[in-house]
């Protein structure tokens, strides 16, 4: 500690900052690296594995993070959190008089609590609060096919630069849940060093009742957004997400908005959401969506599983991901070329790199038609390359349960 | 879809007919036939026996084409430009093959990936001609939606022009057997028609049969390879719905606004069957007739109990189909105009040639040195060369293959099988042949140098 006081605070900031960004964009050989990143916050990293009752590899630095945390106060925020780095000299830099804030009550640490305690059901609900990936998100812009997805991946930064710079640090100091997690852990510290906190019983309580407000809080929501993911996913058809994600009910929660599988996709079809699929829940995280003009989730590539984070894509090995069902084609005969007649067309049956289509020569009905059979995952290969306009004739639906 | 048959030499023995005087003399001595006299097979201890006999020869030519279709057609005009004697001998009643008998009316794959035209040479000057006709052609220079002809304009237009340009042609006259000499190399081929069973002799035979009959009945190795056979028709009074901008149906940059039906809201249930909910078919020149594409089963091309099954079917069940779509509330009116007089043969035979296209070939963008022209992108392949190795036979001499039965893997065929595919082959293949008689020399020894020289000087498009 004493060294560290003896380098100067905003160089090491400055150099954690450089880090972050050679991090996450990647400028490493090392293709996972982005994924690091976010574990380092303990906040991703107890909410992920407690929701996903499970550990990875990246807990390790987490777990230091946490510790040192515990013993100097808000040590994180101050030295190598790149959020804070940022949004501390955009306040330097700005207006400055709003101060109404400094009498509201820390929230930072109520939010951690209801993720927490939502995570224990399987939902960490404001997992996507975590400063460390609202400074990854804009990252994913050079992936960012349209306006839109510009829009969402700058969105969350955006609004923090935005608002410290009208009314300063009120983020850094109250809302962000990864330094109330801090605050958390040095006070538990505290506490089983001293055996018995300080303070008076009243506050005591207030503090009591608030931490079960969170925490009921958190449960009731995370129950609640499980249950409206599950019906969403039965009543939607064309809800698509990326190879290795975790059913429909806890992915909304356990997918904190980094957007690095959007911008780990080499062929750009993981999109941030506007809502328009996954709901109000689902607003920010990712979807898949096979436009023209670009290519399918190809069979060579599962990039995205392997920078996730928080398990909400599971890593999965390249075998893995091509048995992955992202959906099912599924084709429109009053569209098709070759059913219609119109045409020799076998796009669809050419491009599937699964065998999963093939044209069928069915003596019934006297015509040929694509059929599409178990094999089929959901890639999009036949989707990207369907010609028919407006509507392709084949295009990949939502996997229904038979 | 696919399989193949090891083959080669599938005539044998039997095609191999006399030419040299001694054996025709010593043929003449044993058989009591002259020739033209009919000798009726016979029973010869339960085995049906064909007399040996000798064959009136109908006609001595330098160029012998087998077949009138697109690479028949394209390999004659080109050959009597070049001021060599040409027959053209065609199994049907009138010229165009697929094109016009088939009823194959879209002229693609003619552009490549950036939608611009790769195919010219005879191929631009037949379209030309049918620019000038009423309802002869739709859809010219219109990338990437491809032009569509009508079948009579065609007809007429190859007829005009093999009635001015001197080509001795038979039509109704059905190439069956090759000739071949004491060497092995092709001297002409055996026809039979109304007039009997004939032999034209050649110094060069041009194989555009589709099916590869002569250079197979020489003993030239080849694959054979079965796949879907149709049968295409047109269905009439179909403009009666909203159905004007049914050609531009593959391109939003179309001209007209694509139009394939009202995309039908929502998910489309598993295994759903066609209803023909959509418009069936492409606008064809001929106002209020759509042309539609038959996929049809797998079958044998070279199969005669084959072709007859999907004759009588196809027939039978395209009239089913125009049933059904008579009751989609708009198309009460929908007639059934024809079905193709031609079976939708796609392949059936392909050529062991000095080089085989392959399909890593196409996809790698290879460059021949013996370039004679280009297909247009088509599907999942890019535009691709052709080489001139892929129209001679590996061993026999004196013939070239053009048209679907070229030397090509099967996936490349599936492209090169197309109709100016088989425009540029055909005209190649005529020039080359040409050269050969003016050159004195055997088709694999063309001076390739000259062959594009000459293609280049005739419009084609070599890259």
């Amino acid at each position: 500690m004493t060294l560290l006081r003896r380098v100067p605070r905003r160089l090491i900031q400055l150099t954690c900052f450089l880090g972050a960004v050679v991090l996450i964009w990647p400028l490493l050989p090392w293709a996972i690296a982005p994924r690091f990143f976010q574990q380092l916050s303990p906040f991703v990293f107890l909410s992920s594995s407690i929701a996903a009752r499970s550990i990875g590899v990246g807990a390790i630095f987490a777990l230091i993070v946490a510790v040192v945390s515990s013993f100097k106060k808000r040590w994180f925020c101050l030295y190598l959190c790149p959020t804070g780095f940022l949004l501390e000299n955009t306040s330097r830099l700005g207006l400055r008089k709003a101060s109404w804030w400094s009498k509201c009550p820390p929230i930072g640490k109520y939010v951690a609590i209801l993720t927490l305690v939502g995570a224990i059901a399987g939902y960490p609900v404001l997992l996507w609060m975590d400063p460390l990936c609202i400074f990854s998100s804009p990252f994913a812009m050079n992936r960012a096919t349209n306006p839109i997805s510009v829009f969402l991946v700058c969105l969350g930064l955006g609004v923090l630069v935005g608002a410290t710079f009208v009314v300063g640090m009120l983020w850094c100091v109250r809302i962000c849940p990864l330094s109330g997690l801090q605050d958390m852990l040095f006070a538990m510290r505290k506490a089983l060093w001293t055996r018995m906190a300080a303070s008076a019983p009243s506050q005591k309580f207030r503090v009591a009742r608030r931490v079960f407000f969170a925490g009921a809080g958190g449960a009731a929501l995370a129950l609640l957004a499980r249950r409206a993911g599950a019906a969403r996913f039965r009543k939607s058809d064309t809800l698509l997400r990326p190879p290795g994600a975790v059913p429909e009910d806890q992915f909304a929660g356990l997918c904190i908005r980094c957007n690095n599988c959007v911008h780990a996709c080499p062929t750009k079809i993981i999109h941030p959401d506007t809502g328009h699929e996954g709901g109000l829940a689902g607003f920010g995280a990712p979807i898949v969506r096979f436009d023209r003009d670009y290519k399918y989730c190809l069979e060579t590539c599962n990039a995205c599983t392997e920078v996730c984070p928080t398990g909400a894509l599971a890593a999965l090995p390249l075998l893995q991901k091509n048995k992955y069902i992202i959906g099912e084609a599924l084709v429109d005969n009053n569209v098709c070329l070759t059913a219609l007649g119109k045409k020799e067309c076998d796009a669809c049956e050419l491009a599937c790199p699964y065998d999963a289509v093939k044209i069928k020569w069915d003596e019934e009905q006297y015509n040929a038609y694509p059929v599409v059979n178990d094999k089929c995952i959901g890639c999009g290969a036949c989707e990207v390359v369907c010609p028919t306009t407006p509507v392709r004739a084949i295009r990949v639906w939502t996997q229904k349960p038979v | 879809m696919r399989r193949s048959i090891a083959a080669g030499g599938l005539f044998a023995a039997g095609s191999l007919i006399p030419v040299s005087s001694s054996l025709a003399n010593q043929a003449a001595a044993q058989s009591a036939t002259q020739p033209g006299t009919r000798a009726p097979a016979t029973i010869v201890d339960g085995k049906v026996v064909q007399p040996r006999r000798e064959l009136p020869v109908l006609q001595k030519t330098s160029v012998l084409v087998v077949g009138g279709g697109p690479a028949g057609t394209a390999a004659a005009f080109t050959a009597k430009r070049m001021g060599v004697d040409v027959t053209l001998v065609e199994r049907y009643g009138y010229l165009g093959g697929l094109a016009t008998g088939g009823l194959v009316l879209g002229i693609f794959p003619l552009y490549d990936r950036n939608n611009k035209q790769v195919i010219f040479g005879i191929g631009e000057e037949l379209m030309k001609k049918l620019d000038v006709l009423k309802y002869g052609i739709i859809d010219r220079n219109k990338a990437p939606v491809y032009p569509t002809i009508d079948a009579e304009a065609f007809k007429f237009v190859l007829a005009d022009m093999v009635l001015d340009s001197g080509i001795t042609a038979y039509l109704d006259c059905w190439g069956v057997d090759a000739i071949v000499d004491g060497k092995g190399a092709v001297r002409g081929a055996v026809f039979e028609s109304k007039s009997g069973r004939q032999a034209i002799l050649a110094d060069i035979v041009i194989d555009c049969s589709g099916d590869g009959d002569i250079y197979a009945a020489a003993g030239a190795a080849f694959e054979k390879v079965k796949t879907n056979i149709g049968l295409i028709s047109r269905i009439g009074n179909i403009d009666v719905v909203d159905m004007a901008p049914t050609r531009g149906s593959e391109d939003a940059n179309a001209e007209h606004k694509p139009l394939i039906g009202k995309p039908e809201e929502g998910r489309p249930s598993k295994g759903r069957v066609n209803d023909f909910g959509g418009h069936a078919g492409n606008s064809t020149p001929a106002p209020h007739v759509n042309w539609l594409n038959m996929k049809g089963p797998v079958g044998d091309a070279l199969d005669v109990a084959d072709l007859t099954a999907m004759e009588l079917k196809h027939r039978r069940g395209t009239w089913g189909n125009v049933e059904k779509l008579r009751q989609k509330p708009g198309n009460e009116q929908v007639f059934l105009a024809e079905t193709a007089p031609e079976l939708g043969v796609r392949l059936s035979r392909l050529l062991d040639g000095v080089k085989k296209l392959t399909v890593q070939d196409i996809h790698s963008g290879a460059k021949f040195k013996d370039v004679i022209g280009y297909s247009g992108a088509y599907a999942n392949a890019p535009e691709f060369q052709i080489p001139y190795g892929s129209l001679v036979p590996a061993k026999v001499e004196n013939v070239l293959a053009a048209g679907r039965c070229i030397s090509a893997e099967f996936e490349v065929a599936d492209i090169t099988r197309l109709i100016p595919v088989c425009w540029v082959t055909g005209q190649a293949a005529g020039l080359a042949a040409a050269m050969c008689i003016q050159d004195k020399c055997k088709p694999r020894n063309v001076n390739v140098a000259k062959l594009q020289d000459l293609l280049h000087q005739q419009g084609a498009y070599l890259g």
